[in-house]
């Protein structure tokens, strides 16, 4: 059993000293003590005035599955016309056919984190505005990732953001520093298969491709190490679930990654400067600067990345 | 008096870097605490100062160097000596990816090992490692030598120009146009003269020298084998 600490904290803390790498929008996947059965479901809606009528319908589309409300919603109260609602529900019959139709409402109210464990917060502004705004500071967990993004080629959305949920796979999130070039060609797979696509962001495209190849018969090391070979582009990537963190790195080691491990902790991150901020000085830090890298981190203790 | 001590924790880079200016108008020695792997430290420093930075620091540390001698404790970020045009960089332990890129004069000295692309683009002076440099090391160098005392990891010298990548001990894989060629008693003699001052020269070293092929340099683009080359 992992061990739950300040993780949300910590990871602030982390986002916040690379806020200068871009601070268009930050997010943090937070892994906290998996619950037995229902979801936490993070969600965003593009209109609040609409939160009502928004909630609404997708409590409608939650009961025709079968499921329901467990604990009555909390939302932001900030005066942005989006906002964000944090839910708790009861286990729809199907995960997935539920996820492809609470899809159909999502020009209004977009799922963004599904999980026994996880929850993806996201928003536009830099580490310390996104986890005033939503209290991530508070938060409780046993690992995380987190993302502050400078948005290249697509749009500055609270929704853009990272980091993204591998829809419909409950507790799988990503984060991803880089750019894929073959996004339209995978993505144009993927979606035969049946899968969706939220954003124009590649690395949304990352968490669905490392899932379905583990659905299909790859272990995560082995998915890992096949995005490496079969993914074009430049990137370094973190993927998370409850069991732990895995990451790649492409065959150009173009981007990033350290790490530091102390007193049964571990923190990754692209800057080693961001790891002095949790772990000032003394821990010895291990750079990943070689190309076509892979590895798994397991919850043997409380983990980090950023 | 002679020497200064700066402390760097959470201030500004832009403070630091003017107060590390500042000193080297006015003492021969400056002594950089407490600096938490920032970036950015020590840019474009003069002849004549000697500058400590204890622990270790984040990227391009030295960068754009004009002979300064440059002492970092333990590793280095990204790029550390970008550009640099003179003066000498110590690093005590592991130097990032790309240290010395596009240098073009003075010596970077690196004691332990050193990520992919150490070198890349560098039109003179010279870097040394005692340990063993990463991938793609030299990567479309002009000019100067990269000298790795312990060896080289995958595609190493990838499309060198007038550089020359010198190994003692294994090379994972040559690059593109990469070619090893026994080197000359003189040509050896002029290493270890490199070497000397850092006392790191051995006549029993095995080395191996790799230059440029040249046959990146100027080829037919209708013959497909220059292209199955990259």
């Amino acid at each position: 059993m992992a061990t739950a600490g300040d993780v949300g904290t910590d990871l602030v803390a982390l986002m916040d000293a690379q806020a200068h790498r871009g601070s268009d929008s930050t997010g943090f996947a937070i892994y906290g003590i998996p619950r037995e059965h229902g979801y936490v479901v993070r969600a965003m809606g593009f209109d609040r005035a609409m939160l009502g009528k928004d909630l609404e319908d997708f409590r409608y589309i939650l009961k025709e599955h079968g499921a329901d409300f467990l604990e009555s919603p909390t939302w932001d109260n900030s005066v942005a016309k989006h906002y964000s609602v944090r839910m708790v529900i009861s286990d729809p019959v199907d995960l997935s056919r539920w996820s492809a139709e609470a899809d159909e409402l999502c020009t209004r109210i977009e799922v963004q984190s599904v999980g026994r464990s996880l929850e993806i917060i996201k928003d536009d502004g830099d580490a310390r505005t996104v986890a005033d705004k939503h209290h991530v500071r508070g938060m409780i967990g046993t690992h995380g990732l987190g993302h502050a993004r400078l948005a290249t080629e697509s749009a500055v959305r609270p929704n853009a953001s990272h980091p993204f949920w591998a829809r419909p796979f409950a507790d799988v999130a990503i984060v991803h520093n880089g750019q894929i070039t073959d996004y339209y060609n995978w993505r144009r797979r993927l979606e035969r298969g049946g899968y969706r696509f939220l954003t124009q962001n590649d690395s949304e495209l990352i968490a669905v491709w490392v899932s379905d190849q583990i659905k299909h018969g790859l272990t995560l090391q082995q998915a890992l190490s096949a995005s490496i070979k079969q993914i074009d582009g430049v990137f370094t990537y973190m993927i998370a679930d409850v069991n732990g963190i895995g990451f790649a790195k492409d065959r150009f080691a173009i981007k990033p990654l350290v790490t530091i491990q102390s007193g049964g902790a571990f923190c990754a991150a692209t800057e080693e400067q961001a790891l002095r901020r949790v772990y000032p000085r003394g821990a010895k830090i291990i750079n990943y600067d070689g190309p076509a890298q892979t590895g798994i981190w397991g919850l043997n203790a409380r983990e980090l990345a950023a | 008096m002679s020497e200064i001590t700066i402390d760097v924790g959470e201030r500004g880079i832009r403070e630091i870097n003017e107060d590390i200016q500042e000193a080297a108008k006015h003492y021969h020695t400056i002594i950089v605490r407490d600096t938490l792997s920032r970036h950015n430290l020590g840019i474009g420093l003069p002849k004549g100062v000697d500058i400590r930075f204890e622990g270790s620091v984040g990227y391009y540390c030295g960068g754009l160097n004009n002979g300064a001698r440059i002492s970092i404790e333990n590793d280095a970020g990204w790029g550390a000596g970008e550009g640099m045009a003179a003066g000498h960089i110590a690093i005590g332990g592991y130097a990032g990816m790309s240290a010395g890129a596009a240098m073009v004069g003075g010596t970077i000295h690196v004691r332990g090992d050193a990520g992919p692309r150490i070198g890349v683009a560098m039109k003179g002076g010279n870097i040394i490692v005692e340990g063993k440099i990463g991938a793609q090391a030299g990567f479309m160098s002009h000019a100067g030598k990269i000298i790795a005392l312990g060896g080289a990891g995958p595609s190493c010298a990838d499309a060198l120009w007038q550089g020359e990548v010198w190994i003692a001990g294994d090379i994972e894989s040559l690059g593109v146009d990469a070619v090893v060629k026994e080197p000359t008693q003189e040509e050896v003699a002029e290493v270890d003269q490199i070497l000397e001052p850092l006392g790191l020269a051995d006549s029993s070293r095995n080395w191996r020298r790799i230059i440029s092929g040249q046959r990146l340099w100027y080829f037919e683009s209708r013959d497909a084998n220059a292209w199955l080359m990259i």
